[in-house]
């Protein structure tokens, strides 16, 4: 911990994101509490955890959004706070206005908006950009639509092709896969996937415990506390999951094995 | 013609008249591009507790010239004390939401109210000291607009003109989605005041005009109409203050018509009934649209109840007078319901007739699963037969995978319905690769056992050995799987779901 605050130049050999005794409260009741953990670049790391258990405020503390209490978070060696732009956010679902007006092509476009001065108008590159990144999500041809006029699946592939505009190296995702079908659920799998194979960091809130083992290299598991961190054989773990919901998880049963024997 | 042409020149010549035209269009003007971000930040209380606290700050201003000075009206120290007094208002409504489990909207009432008494109380008690009338701000008084005033209005409009077009992208992400707008570095807090303050402005500016309760109307009226008619902010932000506009200029030109009518209210009412017959007629957001919209949808349970006739028709192409000839709905629904079909890639019309495309056949699929699963379930709660297929029929609608996965599992995977047809397999989730439980399977399988249910320690299959899913037997609940050496094992409905297995291919189907 000591040597990485002098030398924080040479982003390769810093962890792409460092989370750092962290400590976020809305209230008496802190929503995070002491969470510490280290994500290497190039990963796809799942974040676990039944409602409430403070995902969300997670996702939000490392965009700087939330001023923590207390701790901090570290961005290729550099805290959260100098790293404006490095990191991008797929909002969850139910948090978006649907009936806002603005476009498919508006929404990726605002991907940009980091990258021009405000005096500035945006230019032809910036449009380029922001097609090319519809057009890898798959969803050129709907880029007039207003956004509430899409399916769910849809929406959430506008909403990663405006992270894949940013050209952020980090990109945080609120439960991207709720309230998809199986079919769209591959595809923004698929899209993870690839961006994770461009150099990407990929942190995403994910609720299904039974394919959470399949789709991610590292699982967080968090319930205000970091109950663990680690490859999925070793978080999914039985006792940790009783422990963490209480019992309160009916496929519970089905995971446990899956995990124990394997 | 020319009378016609009279009464809207005539009007015209009057100075006072001219003057409250272009104090109400610049007002109108500014109100609706403000107007817009508040409407779509849910901020609408907000406007009026500001329109509502500057009553008090102008009654300040007035008093505190006149105490000290000796003005009369000092227009500038009202305009200052209202803005003064706005500002104190957002200050004690954001203070008192965060320290406290107090709401934001409860706080706004709280705050303005206590400030807006506080004003009627000064004016009150100092009522022999104040020789204006405080009425006239609260419905305005549009034609007594002075030129001072209107230099006001001019350059407010001119401000929140240049902070809106300066700013558009900022206004524009911070409202959509203030998290990612803080993540690149725009800074979402000082954007609220900024817009907060232009509120403010434009409510100061416009109140002599149209009155403290009906500055809101013009703020937040027009540009809620232009929400209904376009879904592109940047139109919203332009289409705002045209409708607020032209609600200016017909609210003015009626009161002058009529006589005696306030201009500031029929200016309101105006843009009041503008907003009522564009939620009616708009094209895309309206109530008439909205209602042809659904007239031209066809009912999801026609466009099935075609996928099934042709299914059950068995042939490669049906002709479409037999469709009409069938189904039991008028016939220009069930041509709407075709065409919406094909619209949606579900069928396909060439020279012989109306045929599924690969969609199609896979949706028609779906559809007699759930149907034959539904018979099977009325059948298990006892519904008579008679009523077995029409009841299926209604319930068949229901198909999502989770309610068809329920039943299914519920029913133990039954292999054919009551009459004795074959339910589909789970195809959707039967394909190679997917982790699934055994008692999916169907005879002739292949898949690999991944794990088995902990607490089943004396199973007979064991992890990672291939199994062949055979015939079910005893009524269908016993479930037989051939292993690697030939033997057979025998599994119950449970035992079966214990098994976690990869399905490796679906035989010769
Ligand atoms: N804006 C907020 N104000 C107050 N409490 C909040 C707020 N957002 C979240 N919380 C609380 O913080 C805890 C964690 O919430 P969240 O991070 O949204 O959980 P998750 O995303 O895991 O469901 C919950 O107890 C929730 O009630
Ligand atoms: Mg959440």
């Amino acid at each position: 911990m000591n040597q990485s605050s002098k030398d924080n130049s040479d982003s390769s050999t810093n962890p792409a994101i460092l989370v750092d005794n962290l400590t976020v409260s809305y209230g008496p009741v802190p929503a995070l509490l002491d969470v510490s953990f280290k994500v290497p670049a190039g990963q796809l790391i799942g974040i676990i955890g039944p409602n409430g258990s403070g995902k969300s405020t997670l996702i939000k503390a490392i965009l700087g959004f939330l001023k923590p209490d207390f701790g901090t978070v570290y961005l290729f060696g550099e805290p959260a706070a100098h790293a404006k732009g490095r990191v991008a956010y797929v909002p969850q679902r139910g948090s978006v206005d649907w009936d806002f007006p603005v476009s498919v092509q508006e929404v990726v476009l605002m991907g940009r908006y980091g990258h021009v001065p405000w005096w500035k108008n945006l230019g032809q590159q910036e449009w380029q950009l922001a097609d090319d990144a519809l057009e890898m999500v798959r969803m050129s041809h709907y880029r007039k639509r207003q956004i509430g006029e899409l399916s769910g699946g849809q929406q959430q592939r506008v909403f990663m092709a405006r992270a894949m505009a940013q050209g952020a190296d980090i990109l945080l995702l609120d439960e991207p896969f709720a309230g998809v079908d199986a079919a769209t659920e591959r595809a923004i799998l698929d899209v993870l996937e690839q961006t994770k194979q461009a150099g990407k960091t990929l942190l995403v809130v994910h609720h299904d415990l039974t394919t959470a083992a399949e789709y991610f290299d590292a699982l967080i598991l968090l319930k205000q506390r970091l109950y663990a961190f680690g490859s999925p054989e070793a978080v999914l773990h039985r006792r940790l999951l009783s422990e963490v919901y209480e019992g309160s998880l009916r496929i519970f049963s089905d995971l446990s094995q899956t995990t124990k024997n394997s | 013609m020319q009378d016609l042409l009279d009464a809207f020149i005539e009007p015209l010549t009057g100075i006072h008249f001219q003057k409250a035209l272009i104090g109400a269009a610049l007002s109108a003007i500014a109100c609706g591009v403000v107007g817009s971000f508040i409407v779509l930040r849910r901020m609408a209380f907000l406007g009026d507790a500001l329109s509502h606290a500057m009553l008090a700050g102008v009654t300040s201003g007035y008093l505190f010239m006149q105490m000290l000075f000796g003005y009369e009206a000092h227009a500038p120290a009202m305009i200052i004390g209202a803005l003064l007094a706005g500002l104190v208002t957002v200050s004690a409504i954001s203070f008192v939401s965060q320290v406290s489990r107090i709401k934001e909207d409860t706080a706004i009432g709280i705050m303005y109210t206590g400030i807006f008494a506080l004003g009627g109380i000064l004016a009150s008690v100092f009522s022999d000291r104040i020789h204006i009338h405080l009425f006239d701000f609260v419905v305005g008084m549009v034609l007594a607009v002075e030129d001072g005033h209107l230099w006001m209005i001019a350059s407010v409009c001119a401000l929140v003109l240049c902070v809106v077009i300066l700013f558009f992208r900022q206004l524009q992400i911070t409202t959509f989605d203030p998290i990612m707008a803080a993540s690149i570095g725009v800074p979402v807090v000082g954007v609220h005041y900024l817009l907060t303050a232009c509120t403010s402005l434009v409510v100061v500016s416009a109140v002599p005009v149209v009155g403290v309760v009906l500055v809101v109307g013009l703020l937040i009226t027009p540009a809620a109409t232009a929400y209904l008619v376009t879904n592109r902010l940047r139109t919203m932000v332009i289409a705002a203050p045209v409708f607020g506009v032209l609600s200016v200029v017909v609210g003015l030109y009626l009161s002058s018509w009529i006589g005696n009518v306030a201009p500031g209210p029929m200016i309101v009412v105006v843009g009041t009934f503008q907003f009522i017959v564009l939620l009616c007629i708009a094209p895309r957001y309206g109530l008439i649209a909205d209602w042809w919209r659904r007239y031209q949808l066809a009912p999801q349970t026609l466009l099935e109840d075609i996928l099934g006739f042709i299914r059950d028709d068995g042939r490669q192409h049906v002709p479409l007078h037999e469709i009409l000839a069938q189904i039991k709905s008028p016939q220009h629904m069930v041509r709407r319901a075709v065409r919406e079909l094909q619209r949606q890639h579900l069928l396909k019309e060439d020279r012989q007739g109306i045929g599924f495309t690969d969609v199609g056949q896979h949706e028609a699929r779906r559809l007699l699963r759930s149907h034959r699963l539904w018979e099977t379930y009325l059948e298990h709660v006892g519904t008579p037969e008679a009523e077995l297929h029409l009841t299926a029929h209604q319930l068949e609608h229901l198909h999502d995978e989770n309610t068809v996965d329920y039943l299914d599992d519920k029913l133990g995977h039954p292999l054919r319905d009551p009459h004795g047809s074959e339910i589909p397999e789970d195809f959707i989730d039967l394909v190679p690769g997917a982790t699934i439980k055994a008692s999916l399977l169907r005879q002739g399988h292949q898949a690999t056992v991944i794990s088995v249910s902990g607490g089943r320690k004396d199973h007979p299959i064991q992890e990672e050995t291939q199994i062949t899913a055979g015939p079910r037997r005893g009524e269908g609940n016993l479930w037989t799987f051939v292993l690697p050496d030939g033997s057979l094992i025998e599994l119950d409905h449970e035992s079966a779901d214990a098994v976690t297995v990869r399905l490796d291919n679906t035989g010769a189907s």
